[in-house]
């Protein structure tokens, strides 16, 4: 037999031909797919032990309780605790989601921690008579925002800002209220603790009056459409009515309802009591409102504060950033590390001093004060966390709950406590133990266990008992007293003031999703918040039809959203929902540095 | 003597049916033994142990999948026959507290959600159903994995045992009316 080249080809080839009739080149094609898919790098779940961990979400200021599953020591799924006192088994999408915060690519790895800690030692130091060195705090009532009371009375010329607290730090009980009259506060969508609003739903007529069909507006009983920037004109409306005197004229005509809608909104407020009126800051006719409906001391209620030991007394009172003179701080501290309402930088500037301020900014990413600080500190982010959470809004009780972290944070964090108290020469490394020690000290309230979801008076609690079992997800309440009325704040101002005509700004801004400003959400979430226009992302922003074509800009196109203040880009979503004459914005805060809500703008192409 | 050429032809094409066929799949997959010679058959018989005694679900629904050491050395502390397997395992495993490492036939790849509570409480399957007889069996067979992909030939292959696979787990759900997407598996 000779074998020469050609038979060898014809060999070869022959087995080219049956090999496509085996299993063989077909297999290997999809088991090099999955190879893959397994290459290094790629992340897999991790495997190992089952476990059980309680904590509190740090994510707004709600404080849900939160039971964790973990394999091993990785949380991998969030869930509620059913039947805890205050949010009542629920979560929300955010808190759902809260463990995958640690891995969000925007984070901040490292920061300047020992050049901050001097630059704040030397402004202490160098701070003239009329300068003050400040602490700006995003969520008070924190057993840090104590931290930072006591460190700013420890300084000199120290002060201590927060937002404008909601209500003027009224406590809600919703489950007093027979109807709820919502001027524009977002009910249904994360206002408050979930669970208690959605508890307390079926018992009031929720009455939205809203210039948008928002989430809150359809689940409502009865949406009112109201003209963007006119809940001053329908509280002033309705109070004139149940006052008994003339409705204002320019009510109707600013509101856009008619002066019989008014008065019949009146009529079911008076005769469906106790009827309780929630707005925003920018109206603060709700306070005497809620007196006529008889709401105040019933629905609207006051509310006292956790137990501080006393020796924490002599802290700095809290102040609004208006009652700092402009020019006048000459170092900023700015803790973000929690989300909390955000403060345009357009309103921080003017009170810096002109000449080198120093600003340190302590946040999870770049994106909020960071864009404008010396220093921006990277701190550990909910569920990293260890800080606690001060009783909600519609918390009618006094109440103490602490995020435990369920994973370590990463090196280099900073603790924003630790860093303030540090430059006022304080050590407040104990001061959630002292301030539990003096809740338990007074023998009220009672404490709830995850676990075995109990509720213990705290009498019948040690001491250590207490403290364990607070650091395993458990809950302090206080002890329910009668209801009484608040003392209204001088903070119920209006902020924002009405918004005038401009021939050359002739959109009306409108702010949604004041919650995702702050950007603090699951990377994961990008199909709600990112992707689709169900909810506006952040720098995006909808027009009427009619609008988009008066200002040249089609769906999805680039453009700039230009106010008194600067211009940002954003892109367009045209959508027949918004108002004509009107620029719905989804809050970011790159937004919310050049406009506030009802501010003038224009959308011009990019 | 010529051979005539398209012989080399159909020598060749015969000789790639013959390794593709008979050849490949020997050498596409490694073979392992289990760490312990295990026999369900005597465990189920002699002891009378039922499947879900070791296989048990956690209170909180999860499936605890293949015992751990300590729910062997429950009973095996000492020896309680004379095989020379019982041996091995205290010996190797029970006496120094270590776990053996046992290759899991059934293990889904990571990009597969599958509950065990489901398909059993709710459903009301046997395991016989995915797993075959594998109850009932005197010795462990070696575990068999894929060289490229990493998958236990139990859940990939042409030649993989019945029930495991997911053209199985789609024929099941297209049966019984509950097959929706793929996100109920792949999430």
């Amino acid at each position: 037999m000779q074998t020469t080249r050609r038979n060898l080809f014809k060999f070869l080839g022959g087995s080219a031909v049956g090999v496509m009739f085996t299993p063989a080149p077909w297999r290997l094609i999809t088991d090099t797919a999955l190879w893959s898919e397994n290459w290094p790098g790629i992340p897999r779940p991790v495997r190992g032990e089952i476990k059980t961990r309680y904590t509190t979400c740090a994510l707004c200021p709600a404080g849900c309780a939160v039971r964790a599953r973990l394999v091993g020591e990785q949380p991998v799924a969030l869930m509620g605790v059913p039947a805890h006192p205050l949010s009542l088994g629920a979560l929300c999408p955010f808190g759902l989601t809260g463990h995958h915060l640690p891995y969000h690519p925007e984070r901040l790895k490292q920061g300047p921690a020992h050049e901050a800690a001097g630059a704040v030692a030397n402004a202490i130091a160098q701070c003239g008579p009329n300068e003050r060195i400040a602490v700006l705090d995003l969520r008070p009532g924190r057993t840090a925002s104590w931290t930072y009371r006591r460190a700013m009375a420890a300084v000199k010329n120290g002060v201590y800002l927060t937002a404008p607290r909601p209500l003027g730090g009224a406590a809600v009980n919703l489950a007093a209220a027979r109807t709820v009259l919502s001027i524009g506060v977002p009910l249904l969508e994360g206002w408050g603790t979930p669970g208690n609003v959605l508890a307390a739903r079926a018992g009031f007529r929720l009455i939205q009056a809203e210039p948008f069909e928002s989430r809150t507006a359809a689940l409502a009983d009865l949406w009112l459409r109201i003209n963007p920037g006119s809940g001053r004109s329908l509280a002033l409306g309705l109070t004139a009515q149940l006052e008994g005197k003339a409705m204002p004229a320019q009510a109707a005509a600013e509101t856009g309802l008619t002066e019989s809608q008014i008065a019949d909104l009146a009529a079911d407020l008076a005769h469906n009591g106790p009827a309780l009126v929630l707005a925003g800051e920018d109206v603060p006719e709700v306070a005497p409102l809620n007196r006529l409906t008889g709401a105040w001391g019933k629905a609207l209620i006051a509310r006292a504060e956790a137990p501080v030991p006393d020796s924490w007394k002599k802290a700095a009172p809290p102040a609004g950033l208006a009652s700092v003179p402009d020019g006048s701080i000459r170092a900023l501290l700015i803790d973000e590390s929690v989300p909390g309402d955000y403060i345009p930088w357009n309103a921080i500037a003017p009170k810096l001093v002109p000449d080198n301020p120093v600003v340190v900014a302590f946040a999870w990413s770049r994106n909020g004060y960071g864009r404008h600080a010396q220093f921006t500190l990277p701190t550990a982010v909910y569920p990293e966390m260890t800080g606690d959470a001060p009783a909600a809004t519609d918390s009618p009780a006094a109440a103490f709950r602490i995020s435990t972290p369920l994973v370590p944070a990463p090196a280099g964090m900073v603790d924003p406590a630790a860093f303030i108290a540090g430059a006022a020469g304080m050590d407040a490394s104990s001061a959630l133990r002292e301030r539990a020690d003096a809740i338990h000290k007074t023998g009220r309230g009672t404490l709830f266990t995850c676990a075995d979801a109990k509720s213990t008076p705290v009498k019948e609690v040690k001491p250590e008992d207490f403290w364990k079992a607070l650091n395993e997800g458990g809950c302090w309440v206080d002890a329910a007293g009668k209801p009484s009325a608040p003392v209204e704040e001088t903070g119920w101002q209006a902020k924002t003031p009405a918004p005038q005509e401009a021939s050359d700004l002739p959109l009306l801004v409108a702010l949604t999703d004041l919650p995702g400003a702050t950007g603090l959400i699951s990377p994961l979430m990008s199909k709600l918040y990112q992707e689709s226009n169900l909810r506006l992302g952040p720098n995006r922003a909808a027009l009427n039809p009619a609008s988009a074509a008066a200002c040249g800009v089609s769906e999805g196109a680039h453009a700039v959203l230009q106010t008194r203040l600067g211009e940002r880009p954003i892109q367009v979503t045209v959508s027949a929902s918004v108002p004509p004459g009107v620029v719905e914005v989804g809050a970011s805060p790159e937004i919310l540095d050049i406009c506030g809500a009802f501010s003038r703008a224009r959308v011009a192409q990019s | 003597m010529r051979i005539p050429g398209y012989l080399f032809f159909l020598g060749g094409t015969l000789a790639a049916l013959g390794a593709g066929w008979a050849g490949f799949p020997h050498v596409i997959y490694e073979s392992r033994p289990q760490p312990v010679d295990f026999s369900h058959k005597v465990h189920a018989e002699k002891a009378g142990a039922k499947c879900e005694d070791c296989h048990s679900f956690r209170d909180d629904g999860t499936f605890a999948g293949v015992p751990a050491l300590d729910k062997c050395s429950g009973c095996h502390a000492a020896p309680m026959g004379t095989t020379p397997a019982e041996k091995n395992f205290i010996d190797g495993y029970v006496t120094p507290n270590r776990q053996p490492q046992w290759a899991v036939y059934a293990r889904q790849p990571e990009n597969v959600y599958f509950s065990h509570i489901t398909h059993v409480k709710l459903g009301g399957m046997k395991c016989e159903v995915c797993h075959g007889d594998e109850g009932a069996t005197d010795t462990l067979r070696p575990y068999q994995q894929d060289r490229i992909s990493g998958y236990s030939r139990d859940i990939w292959g042409t030649a993989a045992a019945k029930g495991m696979k997911m053209d199985d787990c789609v024929d099941c759900h297209r049966k019984h009316g509950f097959e929706h997407s793929c996100l109920d598996c792949h999430k």
